[in-house]
């Protein structure tokens, strides 16, 4: 009989510590969002408290010092970035929730820097935003193109939040593109705009794949490759020219050479056995500016394999050959100084290899007068 | 040769720059290049193509000097004023793929139809210049744009095509309306160097065009030329 009382008794007082419960630990209202500026001091209210209330603050749960409290309400002088965070007031006997604020600190936007470029002309153009000093909070931009009198539109990039792409419609036009943008935050706001000819933002991304090959048998030679860049989507109708510079890593100063056509250059003033750096960029033939450098490329030229030499193993060699046939010796006789004696043999103009060769010579001359005569 | 259209009143200086262009039109032809034996057009696009890179850089010091003659705001690098009057000019701009599939006839006849307004619209402009220096400059300019409407004319018999002649009643007249007032003809006048500007911009990337198409057909001429012992 009395089975159901109890029940009705625990269902009522379950319910009474659940709403006891949920008015202790959850808030009565969602946090009030506040963006206050740096630097400046601000007054937090405790909600609709009286200022006369007895009230603690805290701040993401760590007690707040009295001194702070001009009644009931938070002053803060003042504001830092570390400032920022969640204010919560309660009553202070009770620990009932008052009121919480959700405090932003930061600035208001100061004038963006806006930038256009088109590296895949004829086909279009992007335009780049960021601002100069953060704001520390939340920025919406807003950016308009306009064409004459005619709004185009700008998609925004994939990938890339502070950049948009305008298509062209027409080539070759007279009128001015003007795109424009703004941006705001909770604190301020700010714009600025740029006007430009559709010809002079054309600016190609450096080419692609620059190698530098030595080449061999020539210690003086380079041989650079480079492609044009992949996003340049025309290279037959809009075609690209060149501008190369190279220089050994051990001096500053750049060698340039420009080229109107092809993808590759031969540099045939290098110095022997220096390690080089190669890059090059590129341009319209007609509009626009020269990229940026491309990704440099190292090489070293060709150099002949060092040969070591001895007279004695170069003498016994030339030795074999006389005695295997009757004939001179082999053509690095040059210089023979029995000859030169006797009225001289055709000279040639072997400057480098003369010390090696007059050694040759003399082994095997000497070789010859103990052998032949 | 006066046309009945377009006769000039007394003291009309537009008028009779109405008579200039039509004596401009009615022009001797180009006689008809050699054909036995030449190269083909190849050398006469890249002459074409050079000289409108020389006029571009010839018309930057020019338009410079002018729009400084003019004064602000027309010498202001943010000048942006909407495309009004000067419907008459040939306009450079043109829809990318319309450009892309342009035939060879089509894209030298608006080659050379837009340099004889222009020709004709700048003689104009060199008769109100005030100083003697900017004459000078003007009346060089209009020579070596006479040497370019050449070259094009060069080319176009050179592949055949017949020169634009100008249908009655279509010639290049500029009338200038009730009150042609000192600031319009400014903008009128800024306006025609613009296009001017951006007419060479794209006649060189026309005759780039023009000289990669034209690329194979001259090395074959070269090798036939061979084959017969020359």
């Amino acid at each position: 009989m009395a089975a159901p009382v109890p029940w009705a008794c625990c269902a009522v007082l379950a319910a009474a510590a659940a709403v006891v419960y949920t008015q202790r630990h959850s808030p009565q209202e969602a946090p009030h969002v506040q963006y206050e500026r740096l630097g400046s001091d601000v007054t937090l209210p405790c909600g609709t408290a009286n200022w006369d209330a007895a009230v603690t603050w805290r701040v993401n749960g760590t007690d707040l010092a009295p001194d702070l409290l001009n009644g009931s309400e938070l002053v803060l002088r003042g504001l830092e970035l570390g400032h920022s965070g969640l204010y919560a007031c309660f009553h202070r006997d009770s620990w009932h929730l008052r009121h919480q604020v959700l405090l932003h600190v930061g600035l208001p936007p100061r004038e963006p820097v806006l930038s256009c470029r088109s590296n895949t002309y004829p086909k279009g153009f992007y335009c780049n935003w960021h601002l100069p000093t953060p704001t520390y909070i939340p920025n919406t931009f807003n950016v308009t193109v306009l064409h004459g009198s005619k709004i185009m539109v700008c998609e925004k990039d994939p990938a890339l939040k502070n950049r948009c792409h305008i298509r062209y419609m027409h080539l070759f036009s007279t009128i001015k593109y003007k795109v424009s943008i703004s941006v705001s935050n909770a604190l301020g706001h700010n714009a600025t705009a740029i006007t430009f000819d559709e010809f002079t933002i054309v600016k190609p991304d450096p080419p692609e794949n620059v190698v530098a090959r030595p080449v061999p048998s020539n210690p003086r030679r380079l041989e650079v490759t480079w492609q044009t860049p992949s996003t340049w989507p025309d290279p037959e109708s809009f075609p690209l020219k060149f501008f190369l510079r190279y220089r050994p890593l051990i001096l500053d100063q750049w060698q340039h050479v420009e080229l109107s056509d092809g993808t590759a250059h031969t540099i045939t003033d290098a110095y022997a056995g220096k390690e080089y750096i190669i890059q090059v960029a590129a341009k319209d033939n007609e509009i626009g500016t020269w990229s940026d450098w491309s990704v440099a490329a190292h090489a070293t030229p060709w150099t002949e394999e060092p040969r070591h030499l001895t007279t004695e193993a170069q003498a016994a060699e030339t030795t074999t050959s006389t005695t295997s046939s009757l004939a001179p010796p082999p053509t690095t006789k040059i210089c023979d100084p029995g000859e030169l004696g006797s009225g001289g043999g055709p000279s040639a103009p072997f400057l480098v290899s003369v010390p090696v060769t007059l050694a040759l010579a003399a082994a095997a001359a000497t070789a010859s007068n103990l052998l032949i005569w | 040769m006066v046309p009945t259209a377009g006769e000039p009143a007394a003291g009309d200086s537009w008028g009779m720059l109405a008579c200039l262009c039509t004596v401009l039109w009615h022009l001797p032809a180009v006689p008809a290049l050699n054909r036995t034996g030449d190269l083909g057009p190849g050398p006469s696009i890249q002459k074409t193509y050079d000289l409108t890179r020389y006029l571009e850089h010839q018309l930057r010091s020019l338009a410079g000097t002018y729009l400084n003659y003019l004064g602000p705001p027309f010498n202001e690098p943010d000048f942006n004023p909407p495309r009004l009057g000067a419907e008459t000019l040939p306009r450079a701009t043109v829809d990318l793929e319309v450009w892309r599939s342009l035939n060879d006839k089509l894209r030298l006849t608006q080659n050379y139809e837009a340099y004889s307004h222009l020709l004709c619209y700048l003689r104009g402009l060199n008769r109100q210049a005030a100083t003697a220096e900017l004459r000078r400059s003007l009346a060089h300019f209009c020579t070596s744009l006479q040497g370019l409407l050449g070259s094009i004319a060069g080319v176009m018999a050179a592949l055949g095509y017949p020169l634009p002649q100008p249908l009655p009643g279509t010639e290049p007249t500029w009338t200038p309306g009730p009150a042609h007032s000192d600031f319009l003809q400014k903008m009128d006048d800024f306006w025609l160097l613009k296009e001017l500007q951006t007419w060479l911009w794209r006649s060189a990337k026309d005759f780039n065009r023009l000289k990669k198409k034209m690329q194979p057909p001259a090395a074959a001429v070269t090798v036939h030329l061979g084959a017969h012992g020359f």
